[in-house]
C-alpha cells in the first residue's frame, strides 16, 4: 500500500517537473491573453532555443553567407532594422517594406505586413527566398548546415538527430523567437502597481486610451488585425497591403497593426518606413489622414491633440521602452557558439 | 498467483498484437504519368499537342493524401498520417505502400490531390511534408499542391518554359480535389494520370505561368483530377 503510494507521489512528481520544464521557456505574463502558438506541436527546450538563436544569427541562411536574420532583425532596435526606411539584404538590395520589430511573436495568428505567412514556424522561408532579402532556398541551407562543424551537433542535441531537415531548422528558429517576449517596460511595472507614472505620462496615457487603444490594444499594443490608419498610397511602391493576400477590395490599403512596444527604437515608422520620428506620426494622425473606402472609422473624425497633449502622448509611447528587453544577454549573439574557446 | 497471471495476461496480449501485425498486408498504389498512349519521360520525350505545338514536361510532382478504400460509399480503411509526395522524377515514390488488413471487400479508392486547409495552417511539418521538398510556397504560407513544368515553343518566356503551381487552401481559391475510383480488390492498384487531356486543353501562347492561388489554378486543378483512371 505505502509502495503504491509513494509511486503515486512519484509520477505526480515528474509530471510536475516536465510541465515546469517547458514553462520556464515561457510564460505568459500575468492579466495577458493566451498565446495563440501551440506549444504542444513544438515543446520548447534550451537545446532548441540555443540552437534557434544560432540560427537567427547565421548567415549561412543566405545564398553568398553574408544576411543573417539579425542583419534587418537587431536586438538593440526590438529587432528591427537600423536606420533603414525599407529593408536592406543580399547585394545591398532594397527589399519594397520596412522590416517590423520583433516581439510576443507567441501572440501573433498572422504574419507579415500584409499577414501573408500563416504560421511562425513558416516565417523563416519567405526571408531565406526572397531575392532581395537572403535569395537562398531551404534545400541549400540544410545542405550547408548538414556540411559545417557546428550544426550536426546542435541538430543531435535539440532533436536527437545527426540528420538536419527543414523541418527542424524552422521549428528551432521559431522556438528562438517565441523567447523574445517583452512585458517589462516601466508601463508594465504600473500596470502591476510597483511604479507610478508622471503626470505628464499619466495625460499622455489617457489620450492614447481615448484616439489609440482601439487599435494599438493593450496589453500587447496590436489588436493583431488589420487597419487602414489613413497612410497616402506611395506610388512609387504602390503597395495595396492585405488586398494582395485576400485579393478583396474591402482590404485596399489594410495593414497589420504593430505593436507598440519599445516603439522608441524601431524608427522609422510604418510598413514603408515613411516617417522617422513619433512626432512625425503624430502629425499624421492629427493632420494628414486620408480619406478612402476602407479608412478605419475610428480615424474618419479628425484627432485633435495640442502641442502639449503631443508631447505627453510621446512620454507615454517611451514608457513602453523595455531594457532588459532590449539588451537581454539570453536573446544576443551567442558567441559560445560561434567564436572559438580561447586555448587553455 | 496474480503476478503470473498478470505474466500470462502480457504473453496473450504480445501474441494477439504479432498474430495481428502478420496478417496485414502490404499493397502498392501505384502511379503511372502518361501522355496520350505514351509513357512519359521527364527533359527526353517531346510530345505533340492539338494545335501544332510541341512540348517536353521537365517536372510533374504532386500531393496525394488522406488515401481511403470504400465499400458501397462506407468508408472501410484510411490510411493514417496519409501524406505523399509523388515525383515523376522518383521510381519509389510513384508507388505508394499501404498496410491494409487482409480480405478487406471494397470497391472504391478516395484520396485527395492536394493537402487539406488544416494541414496548410499547421506550420512546419516533416517527411513528404518538409518544405525542403520544394512544393510549399515560401511569400504566402500554403502548400502547392501540383506542379507541372516544361517547355514549349508557344511560350514567349524565358528559355519558352511553363510553370504551373497549383495550390490554395482559402476560400474561394480552395483548389484541393477528391478522387474517388473504381476498383475491384485493394491488392494492386495501378492509376494512369494522362497529361495529355491537360495539355490539349491548355492555350500554351496565352497561359503558361500559375504560382499562386487563383481561379485559374481552382479550374485547372479540378481539370487534372480528371485525369486520373485506374489502369
Ligand atoms: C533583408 C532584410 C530581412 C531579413 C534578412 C529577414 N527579415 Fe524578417 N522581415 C523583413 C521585412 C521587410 C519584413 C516585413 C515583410 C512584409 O511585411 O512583407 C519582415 C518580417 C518578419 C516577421 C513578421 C513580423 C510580424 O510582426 O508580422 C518575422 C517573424 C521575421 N521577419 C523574422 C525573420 C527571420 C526569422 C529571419 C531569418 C530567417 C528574417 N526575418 C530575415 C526583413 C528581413
Ligand atoms: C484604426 C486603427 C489605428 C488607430 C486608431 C491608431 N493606429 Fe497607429 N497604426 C495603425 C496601423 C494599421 C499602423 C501600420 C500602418 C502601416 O504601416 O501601413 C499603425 C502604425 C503606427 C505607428 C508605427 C509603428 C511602427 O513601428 O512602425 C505608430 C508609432 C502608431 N501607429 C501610433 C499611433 C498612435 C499614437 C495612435 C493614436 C493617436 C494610433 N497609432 C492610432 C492603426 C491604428
Amino acid at each position: 500500500m505505502k509502495k503504491k503510494l509513494l509511486i503515486f507521489i512519484f509520477c505526480g512528481f515528474c509530471l510536475v517537473a516536465f510541465k515546469l520544464q517547458e514553462t520556464i521557456f515561457f510564460t505568459e505574463p500575468i492579466n495577458w491573453p493566451k498565446a495563440n502558438y501551440d506549444f504542444s506541436k513544438n515543446p520548447l527546450s534550451a537545446q532548441k532555443i540555443e540552437l534557434g538563436r544560432a540560427l537567427f544569427y547565421e548567415p549561412m541562411l543566405s545564398r553568398n553567407n553574408t544576411i543573417s536574420c539579425a542583419s534587418c532583425h537587431s536586438q538593440y532596435t526590438a529587432f528591427t532594422h537600423v536606420d533603414h526606411d525599407l529593408s536592406h539584404g543580399i547585394d545591398d538590395r532594397i527589399g519594397t517594406r520596412n522590416s517590423p520589430a520583433l516581439m510576443n511573436l507567441a501572440w501573433h495568428k498572422l504574419f507579415m505586413w500584409d499577414g501573408a505567412i500563416n504560421h511562425l514556424d513558416v516565417q523563416s522561408l519567405a526571408p531565406i527566398n526572397h531575392p532581395d532579402e537572403m535569395d537562398e532556398k531551404i534545400e541549400s541551407v540544410v545542405t550547408k548546415l548538414q556540411k559545417s562543424k557546428i550544426y550536426p551537433g546542435l541538430f543531435k542535441k535539440a532533436f536527437g538527430d545527426t540528420v538536419i531537415t527543414g523541418e527542424y531548422t524552422l521549428k528551432a528558429i521559431s522556438q528562438y523567437m517565441l523567447t523574445l517576449v517583452s512585458a517589462n517596460s516601466k508601463y508594465d511595472s504600473v500596470m502591476r502597481k510597483q511604479s507610478t507614472f508622471t503626470a505628464q505620462e499619466k495625460n499622455g496615457y489617457n489620450l492614447f486610451k481615448k484616439n489609440c487603444s482601439s487599435c494599438h490594444k493593450e496589453p500587447l499594443f496590436t489588436n493583431l488585425e488589420f487597419e487602414n490608419n489613413g497612410l497616402a498610397l506611395d506610388k512609387s511602391l504602390n503597395d495595396f497591403g492585405r488586398m494582395k493576400v485576400t485579393k478583396k477590395n474591402s482590404d485596399s490599403l489594410k495593414f497589420k497593426v504593430p505593436t507598440l512596444r519599445n516603439v522608441e527604437f524601431s524608427y522609422p515608422y510604418m510598413h514603408d518606413g515613411r516617417y522617422k520620428r513619433l512626432s512625425d506620426v503624430l502629425k499624421h494622425y492629427t493632420e494628414k489622414i486620408q480619406t478612402s473606402p476602407t479608412l478605419a472609422k475610428q480615424l474618419q473624425k479628425p484627432i485633435i491633440l495640442s502641442s502639449n497633449e503631443k508631447v505627453d502622448l510621446i512620454a507615454f509611447l517611451l514608457t513602453l521602452t523595455d531594457k532588459e528587453f532590449i539588451f537581454n544577454p539570453k536573446f544576443s549573439y551567442p558567441k559560445n557558439i560561434f567564436l572559438p574557446k580561447p586555448q587553455e | 498467483m496474480k503476478f503470473k497471471f498478470f505474466i500470462l495476461l502480457n504473453l496473450y496480449f504480445l501474441f494477439i498484437q504479432n498474430t495481428l501485425a502478420q496478417s496485414e498486408i502490404v499493397t502498392t498504389l501505384n502511379f503511372i504519368p502518361k501522355f496520350g498512349n505514351a509513357a512519359l519521360i521527364l527533359n527526353d520525350s517531346t510530345y505533340p499537342k492539338n494545335n501544332g505545338d510541341s512540348i517536353k514536361i521537365e517536372s510533374l510532382k504532386f500531393y496525394i493524401s488522406n488515401i481511403e478504400f470504400l465499400n458501397n460509399d462506407k468508408v472501410i480503411w484510411q490510411e493514417k498520417n496519409s501524406f505523399h509526395l509523388v515525383d515523376a522524377s522518383s521510381a519509389t515514390s510513384m508507388k505508394i505502400k499501404l498496410v491494409i488488413p487482409p480480405n478487406i471487400t471494397c470497391n472504391k479508392i478516395r484520396f485527395n490531390l492536394g493537402i487539406d486547409s488544416l494541414v496548410n495552417v499547421s506550420g512546419v511539418l516533416g517527411g513528404d511534408l518538409d518544405p525542403t521538398k520544394g512544393m510549399y510556397w515560401t511569400w504566402q504560407s500554403g502548400y502547392i499542391n501540383f506542379k507541372l513544368e516544361g517547355k514549349s515553343k508557344k511560350c514567349k518566356t524565358r528559355n519558352n518554359e511553363f510553370h504551373f503551381h497549383l495550390g490554395g487552401y482559402q476560400t474561394p481559391y480552395s483548389a484541393l480535389q477528391s478522387i474517388t475510383l473504381n476498383i475491384n480488390n485493394p491488392e494492386k492498384i495501378s492509376v494512369v494520370i494522362d497529361l495529355q487531356k491537360l495539355m490539349n486543353e491548355i492555350d500554351l501562347s496565352k497561359q503558361n505561368k500559375i504560382m499562386s492561388p487563383s481561379s485559374e489554378a481552382v479550374f485547372l486543378s479540378k481539370k487534372i483530377s480528371q485525369l486520373f483512371s485506374i489502369k
